[in-house]
């Protein structure tokens, strides 16, 4: 107490102050720091809701699920969707993104209307081109058939399940991937552009020489950003195929939601959330080393 | 309607008797062994609690047992409805044709009562989600609540049930004309449970109300059976062999033979495809407790199954849910709907709904190998929180809604099927239905033979569904040809069993 009262100070201003404008900081820390180590405790318990009695099990769940061979096709296909969702969407946004980058009229409006599969709920996305995607009555089907292809099973497959699920999450965050490419083209300076152009430098050469590598932190920003929500994806799986057919579909944070949810295990659930937690601290963590190495090199330049 | 302990529900001679739902339903099923149900169904009724009755499909028997118990309480005087005035009741509500049909009767309860009524609606899963999450803080925001025997077994276990047999027994609570002994006994006692593991159920105390159930059927389109000169199946064998048959060319492209639902998920072992196994004398657990899922008979049924999808749906049938395979058949794209819910009718049957309104027919499910028939039962229940601050008031709805003259009032705007004989025998009820059908009466002839043989064959468990999963897993990878049939459904059981005893 004395020590409050006496005009104490803290890195140069009242303490009351320091406390003040550290407050923020510390109570966010708390309220992400207290859940996330609740959770990670439960993890190490056999906690089921409709159990009353819960006991520490140590790694009991963890070992279990290493054992369980659906852990690891979980694991595969939670990989699978983030490796094909970016390789599909990085090229496409790049793409979307070089066409806007060019002045005119088109551009501009297509500028607009490109965000607009953004505001639209993954849940609603999901049952939208579940619909569409219908091998009897759906749309995709009779436009193949249009242009005399073959109907293709889309989500009632398990050969081609996944890749719909990705192609539907491809609809909805290529715009993504576009608008922070493009936001990336167009921060590039027009003299440099310029100059190149007087030096004879082909439109070709200008993209591969000059816009791709000066692209690069925001190509890495998008899959940082891609890859962590990739990883964690469950509203458009859920929406379509919940899983399956048979375990297509079946990511980690499926099979966490369907612990929790439908068993009640939260102990199994949280196990599997931690690892899900592990794998997207990992990538997304080389992922910002990598793009602060390159903002570092930029800025030194 | 009163009865005297140990008595039949209904005595022979009696005008009701010879109604389908209370004579057979009530009389004890026959035991596991037996084969010949329809015969023992006709047994005299009464007599429960014989020593072969077990916790499977003798939930009919159980129901007498306990409802004559409640006949005593039924004499006392009025009971006060407004013992809860000034209170207020939060429902929650899964999306149903039983929901539309209690909304506009809300206010008749709270005119009543004086108990003010708001109720959260949602779909099937973020509503059971939003559920688990109030029943697990054991806040109480639900005081009532829409649930099944197979979420009852989880919410059971971990006492967030309170069960109604207090509620019911007391005079002061409960209208001497409720008549417990009204309930179709096997769809009623689905609500008892004695809370231990893979058994007891029909027996301990009751924790829901039954509210609808829908039991399987065939329906077929008559005008194209028609063109192809085929009669309506009567056994599995029957519709095998018809089965490459069962393809036409309509006004909008081809039509497909069958439709199902065929998803991984428990409810093709529990309901749709539960029904052609149960008929083929496959139950999860036989008498001896042992499991059945890689048995002769199952493996034999499940072949079978897979070699009828494989013939008569297209080729993306792996992935149909009951959403589908109601809006496929109501589309005109199939002939037959297989083993598909019954309270699918008041949609084929809707023209706004349906293009097939003036052109389809019902048929009992298929008989199976021995001649056998046995259909599963899907149950639509309101349970009561054991945490609700208003139990009185929950109490008074849970009698209210499931009383006789509601129960009419829903099934008339769509609540099917109905759970109480007296709407069964409403004659505005039986109008409604009678219409159903290539000609009148058909669907409730349906309806009625499944009811007599319709019961829940499966042990009760709070992780019911995941083991179900594994067994519709096991069907789903011989369908999309990883591996035969024998060996996924021994897999499929040997990982059943270990979840059964970890």
């Amino acid at each position: 107490m004395a020590a409050r009262l006496s005009p104490d100070t803290e890195n140069g201003m009242p303490r009351a102050t320091f406390w003040a404008l550290l407050a923020p900081a510390l109570i966010l820390l708390l309220l992400s720091l207290y859940p996330f180590l609740t959770g990670l405790y439960t993890s190490l318990t056999n906690q089921k809701l409709y159990v009353p009695a819960t006991s520490f099990i140590g790694l009991g769940n963890f070992v279990r699920l290493f054992q369980t061979p659906l852990f690891w096709t979980a694991l595969g296909n939670t990989l699978t969707y983030s490796i094909l969702a970016i390789a599909l969407q990085l090229p496409l946004g790049l793409a979307f993104a070089l066409l806007l980058d060019m002045p005119g009229k088109v551009q501009s409006f297509f500028r607009s209307v490109l965000v607009l599969p953004l505001l639209i709920p993954p849940v609603v996305a999901g049952l939208m081109w579940k619909t569409m995607m219908q091998p009897q009555s759906g749309v995709l089907n009779w436009l193949l058939g249009a242009v005399g292809i073959d109907p293709l099973p889309w989500l009632a497959n398990p050969a081609t399940a996944m890749i719909s699920v990705v192609i539907i999450d491809t609809w909805l965050f290529a715009p993504l991937a576009a608008i922070i490419l493009l936001a990336g083209l167009q921060s590039i300076s027009v003299e440099l552009v310029e100059a190149a152009r007087v030096d004879g430098a082909s439109a070709w050469q200008i993209v591969r020489r000059i816009k791709l590598p000066l692209l690069g932190p925001y190509v890495l920003l998008v899959a940082l950003f891609r890859v962590s929500d990739s990883l964690k994806a469950l509203e458009i799986i859920y929406a379509t195929t919940r899983g399956g057919p048979l375990n297509a579909t079946r990511t980690l944070h499926v099979m966490a939601y369907e612990e929790a949810y439908r068993w009640s295990n939260l102990g199994r659930a949280m196990a599997i959330v931690f690892i899900l937690w592990l794998l997207c601290y990992t990538i997304s963590g080389t992922l910002l080393a990598l793009w602060q190495r390159q903002e570092a090199t930029r800025h030194a330049r | 309607m009163r009865q005297k302990p140990g008595g039949s529900l209904f005595p022979k001679g009696h005008p009701m008797s010879s109604i389908f739902l209370s004579s057979h339903l009530a009389s004890p099923a026959p035991p596991a062994e037996s084969h010949d149900r329809r015969s023992a169904g006709f047994a005299p009724p009464g007599r429960p609690g014989r020593a072969r009755l077990t916790w499977a499909s003798r939930l009919a028997a159980a129901a007498i047992a306990v409802t004559a118990g409640f006949s005593v309480a039924e004499a006392a005087a009025d009971p006060n409805w407004r013992a809860a005035e000034g209170s207020s009741l939060n429902l929650l509500l899964i999306s149903h044709p039983f929901v539309d049909s209690l909304k506009p009767l809300l206010p008749e309860f709270t005119e009543k009562t004086g108990i003010k009524v708001t109720f959260e609606e949602l779909a099937e899963q973020p509503g059971f989600e939003k559920l688990l999450a109030d029943l697990s803080s054991k806040t109480g925001s639900f005081d009532v609540f829409m649930t099944s025997p197979l979420n009852n077994w989880q919410y059971g276990s971990a006492g967030w049930l309170e069960p109604l047999d207090d509620y019911i027994a007391d005079p002061k609570l409960t209208e001497a004309t409720y008549d417990l002994g009204d309930f179709i006994p096997g769809v009623l006692a689905s609500g008892r449970w004695t809370l231990e593991p893979l058994k007891g159920v029909g027996e301990g105390k009751l924790w829901a109300l039954p509210i609808n159930f829908e039991s399987y059927q065939l329906a077929y389109r008559p005008s194209i059976l028609k063109k192809l000169g085929i009669e309506v199946p009567k056994t599995y064998a029957d519709l095998l062999a018809v089965a490459d048959k069962l393809k036409t060319t309509g006004p909008n492209g081809p039509i497909n033979g069958i439709i199902t639902r065929f998803d991984h998920y428990w409810d093709l072992p529990y309901l749709t495809f539960g029904t052609m196994l149960q008929s083929y004398g496959v139950d999860m657990l036989d008498a001896d407790g042992k499991l059945q899922i890689c048995s002769d008979k199952s493996i034999q049924a499940t072949e079978d199954f897979i070699k009828l999808i494989k013939t008569a749906s297209p080729a993306d049938a792996g992935a149909f849910t009951w959403d589908q395979a109601m809006q496929g058949f109501a589309s005109g794209q199939y002939v037959i709907s297989f083993n598909e819910a019954n309270l699918f009718a008041p949609v084929y049957e809707d023209p706004k709904q349906s293009s097939i309104s003036d052109d389809v027919g019902y048929a009992p499910t298929p008989l199976g190998p021995d001649g056998k028939r046995a259909a599963a039962a899907w149950i639509w229940s309101l349970s009561m929180n054991s945490a609700s601050k208003n139990k009185t008031a929950a109490w008074l709805f849970l009698q209210w809604v499931t009383s006789k003259e509601i129960a009419v009032k829903t099934a008339l705007a769509g609540n099917m099927n109905p759970v109480r004989q007296s709407t069964w025998n409403d004659p505005k009820v039986t109008a409604l239905m009678e219409s159903w059908g290539e000609v009148p009466g058909q669907y409730v002839a349906a309806a009625k033979t499944e009811a007599e043989v319709a019961a829940l064959r499966f042990p009760p468990h709070p992780e019911l569904t995941r083991m179900l999963d594994r067994w519709a897993e096991a069907i789903q990878q011989s369908y999309f040809g990883q591996g035969d049939v024998k060996t996924n459904l021994c897999a499929a059981q040997e990982d059943i069993q270990a979840m059964i005893a970890p």
